[in-house]
């Protein structure tokens, strides 16, 4: 169990690895990628051809290489540009709603899905063994099933 | 001169066909269907006289049409002339005008004299939406409106639409949105005449594989075009217009497959008709964000008053279609139901689960700025960090369903069945996976891209093979013979495995952006940086002048491992008609990996601001396509005959049924 815990801990760090020892460059690039331009509408500032997002990005780069983490860039900028630069949806507040509703209408489809086909499934063996549906409303207790076959019984033996 | 008038004589036509079409359904009389049938022909030719007038007003330079000024000069090279047809908002809607009132004409033609009134009602609502935009034309978006001073030369075509992709993407594009009309009249025609049996389904799957065809291959020839053009070194940036295209793709593509169960099995018929119209009313819902203005993207024309003309007509077709399909419902019941949880059907069913999250996915992140502004007053803007992390997972999943479905059969298989045949695809994707990782892959989701790219790969692979191992024994043919056959013996089934290949090698291009490197640097004549495992000199620079640009060309030799491997030339042009500056991307591709120089600004000592990227496996991503093209190839090549046998078949059984 141990030996198991300590080889899934391995794997974790070593994926992490990469995020954890990104080139300042990389990261500076990665955040240009998360925020708008200011300068070119509806574009993110890493692909934004105009020469003052790239005088943008050359600041954001000075800013990774002088040892500033993502958060303080972020919110950086966010003070400098208001929020409305943030080209990601914060997992707070309102902003929760963009990241959980694709997952809500995913987990409904998968949901329906699985009842339809367990229903439709059930009811195709049914019909395959000649049993007879039971109606959803026809909800009995075992001393009330016991009744009912034997009155069936007698019904049948008059 | 000729333009305007014909588009009027057009609307007239085009009116009288809808008369026609609706007294025909209404009365069952072939003749006013015929007559209608007829009108619309008439309007397509109208329309056909417009597009020629406008072409030839760009050939002619024609600058007393405000259009000719606004996208075209006496510069612009010839085949680009063409572009500016569908450059600008206007000409844009007369091409598509043009496309809807042809294939209206195709469609309705290619039936004949079957199903009078199915035919009657769905050209009723291909002339009703033909009129609409005809309306548009005469009305908010008119390309023949004259100018008050006619000027010496136009403002020209913008740099980045002149380029080869777009003499291709954009049509590619309008065929795809336009296609969509088709199978949703179709539908629509089916449901309101009262025969919405097997047989409608035949005709609006061919029609959709087409405009699925055209548009995939469009949305394919729009990343090209933004890799090389754009110069961002990426091809595709969840841009709210690309996304535009790719939603209705995204729901045509879950009807294709769900066709089949309708097909095969009668099931589904009102989950196909909700995708056939959630599709046609995405694809209008696309034009509407394209020439609205309401969110910002390169891609969009300029403002003007046509976004408003479409939120009425995209309410009334959304709400007529759900009308008529709540009003048929005891028409579209399932003749059968599913047999069993591990079925072909399931998988079917779970694929289109996938596909439609998907699509709702990116509809929610393209409308989530509106919404955010609404709800919180601040304009946020959704970028593709969102959209990479809520769609790849998505994306991974329908990609290993794509390699189980195939395995499944029909009805219902035994656990044991199907773990026999999905033993060697699962050893597959572990052992590259874990190979991967070992060999020093971090990227968790590259790993699984690979992964289930190799699982999906060997799983049709095993298709073909077993396929190919019955012509091998019983025709004693080798292998390449053997396939051959397989193929075009079963071109549906084969030619969509075909194009299932291609997906995985377009996923397997974009894992590859996992490992994408890029530099930055500002180099003085002489100066070196370093992007990957590539060295980058800077030369220096060259200038020439052509009666459109100033061309400001870079020379950038490339090193590797201390040698030598070439030269590149990217450039920072200015083009005088636009005043617009505009950069060349300079590429060198292979199969493992693309090295992508752009060039920003140059200094006015020498220096030059250079972009550097190195993007790996990106040559697979087009190669995919290439194969996916082919296999859509294989698919319409198909005969009618092989199309839909079986809803033949059901269709002769349920009139037999009806006449009984």
């Amino acid at each position: 169990m141990r030996k198991a815990l300590l080889v899934s801990l391995t794997c974790w760090i070593m994926l992490a690895m990469p995020w954890a020892l990104a080139a300042p460059e990389d990261v500076a690039n990665d955040i240009a990628g998360r925020v708008t331009s200011p300068f070119c509408p509806g574009v993110t500032l890493h692909d934004c051809p105009s020469q003052a997002a790239a005088d943008l990005r050359t600041r954001i780069s000075a800013w990774a290489e002088a040892g500033w983490g993502r958060n303080r860039i972020m919110a950086t900028l966010e003070s400098e540009y208001g929020p409305q630069i943030r080209a990601v949806p914060p997992a707070s507040g309102t902003g929760l709603v963009a990241w959980v509703l694709p997952v809500v209408v995913l987990a409904a489809g998968a949901g329906l899905a699985l009842t339809l086909i367990r229903h439709w499934s059930a009811a195709t063996r049914r019909a395959r063994t000649g049993e007879a549906p039971e109606p959803d409303s026809l909800s009995l207790s075992l001393s009330e099933r016991r009744r009912l076959d034997d009155e069936l019984a007698a019904f049948k033996g008059r | 001169m000729l333009g305007r008038p014909a588009l009027l004589c057009a609307l007239v036509a085009m009116t009288g066909a809808l008369v026609l079409f609706f007294l025909g359904a209404r009365t069952d009389r072939r003749d006013l269907s015929e007559a209608a049938s007829r009108a619309l022909a008439v309007a397509a030719a109208f329309i056909s006289l417009a597009v020629a007038a406008l072409v030839s007003a760009l050939f002619a330079h024609d600058f007393s049409l405000a259009y000719v000024v606004n996208y075209s000069s006496r510069s612009l090279a010839g085949p680009y002339t063409i572009s500016a047809l569908w450059g600008g908002m206007e000409g844009s809607l007369l091409f598509w005008t043009l496309l809807l009132t042809l294939f209206s004409t195709v469609a309705i033609r290619s039936v004949g004299s079957t199903r009078p009134v199915v035919v009657s009602w769905a050209g009723c609502v291909l002339a009703g939406i033909s009129a609409f935009f005809l309306l548009l034309l005469i009305v908010p978006a008119n390309p023949f409106t004259t100018m008050s001073e006619i000027p010496a030369d136009g403002r020209g075509l913008n740099p980045l639409l002149q380029s080869p992709g777009m003499l291709i993407h954009p049509p590619l594009l309008y065929t795809g949105f336009v296609g969509f009309s088709i199978p949703f009249a179709w539908a629509m025609g089916a449901l309101l005449s009262g025969q919405a049996d097997s047989q409608w389904f035949a005709s609006t799957r061919r029609w959709t594989l087409f405009a699925w065809s055209a548009l995939s291959i469009g949305i394919v020839l729009g990343g090209a075009w933004a890799y090389t053009e754009l110069g961002w070194g990426g091809y595709w940036a969840w841009d709210p217009v690309e996304n535009a295209s790719f939603m209705p793709w995204l729901t045509a593509t879950a009807y294709l497959h769900s066709v089949v169960i309708q097909e095969k099995r009668q099931m589904l018929k009102v989950w196909n008709v909700a995708l056939i119209l959630a599709t046609y009313v995405l694809a209008v819902f696309g034009t509407f964000l394209t020439r609205s203005g309401i969110l910002s993207s390169i891609h969009t024309f300029t403002e003007g008053d046509t976004g408003v003309w479409f939120l009425p007509f995209l309410a009334a077709m959304l709400l007529a279609g759900l009308a008529t399909i709540a009003l048929r419902l005891d028409h579209l019941k399932s003749d059968n139901r599913l047999d069993a949880l591990v079925s072909r059907e399931s998988a079917f069913l779970a694929n289109n689960v996938l596909f439609v999250a998907a699509a709702f996915t990116v509809l929610w992140g393209t409308v989530y700025p509106i919404v955010a502004e609404v709800v919180t007053g601040v304009r946020l803007s959704v970028g593709p960090a969102f959209f990479n992390a809520v769609f790849a997972p998505l994306g991974l999943a329908i990609v290993a369903l794509t390699g189980i479905g195939p395995l499944m059969s029909w009805r219902r298989m035994s656990r044991g069945a199907l773990g026999r045949l999905i033993r060697p695809p699962v050893i597959a994707g572990s052992a590259v996976t874990i190979g991967l990782a070992v060999a020093g892959v971090r990227s968790v989701g590259a790993l699984l891209a690979f992964g289930f790219c190799t699982f999906t790969a060997v799983a049709i692979g095993g298709e073909f093979v077993r396929g190919s191992r019955v012509y091998r024994s019983r025709h004693r043919l080798g292998w390449a013979p053997a396939l051959a056959r397989t193929l075009l013996r079963n071109r549906r089934r084969y030619g969509g495995y075909v194009v299932h290949l291609g997906v995985v090698l377009i996923v397997i291009g974009f894992a590859g952006s996992a490992f994408k490197v890029e530099r930055n640097a500002f180099l003085k004549p002489g100066e070196s940086m370093k992007v990957g495992a590539y060295n980058l000199t800077y030369e220096g620079m060259r200038q020439a002048r052509t009666s459109e640009k100033q061309i400001n060309e870079a020379t950038v030799v490339v090193g590797r491992g201390g040698s030598r491997i070439g030269v590149m030339h990217p450039q920072s042009n200015f083009h005088f008609a636009q005043r617009q500056p505009q950069s060349e991307v300079a590429i060198r591709t292979t199969p493992v990996e693309d090295l992508y120089v752009v060039v920003t600004q140059f200094d006015a000592d020498g220096s030059a601001a250079i972009r550097s990227f190195v993007n790996p496996l990106t040559w697979w991503i087009w190669a995919g396509a290439a194969v996916m093209a082919l296999g859509m190839g294989v698919l319409l090549s198909g005969g009618r005959g092989e199309v839909a046998p079986a809803a033949a078949r059901n269709a002769v059984r349920e009139r037999v049924v009806v006449a009984g």
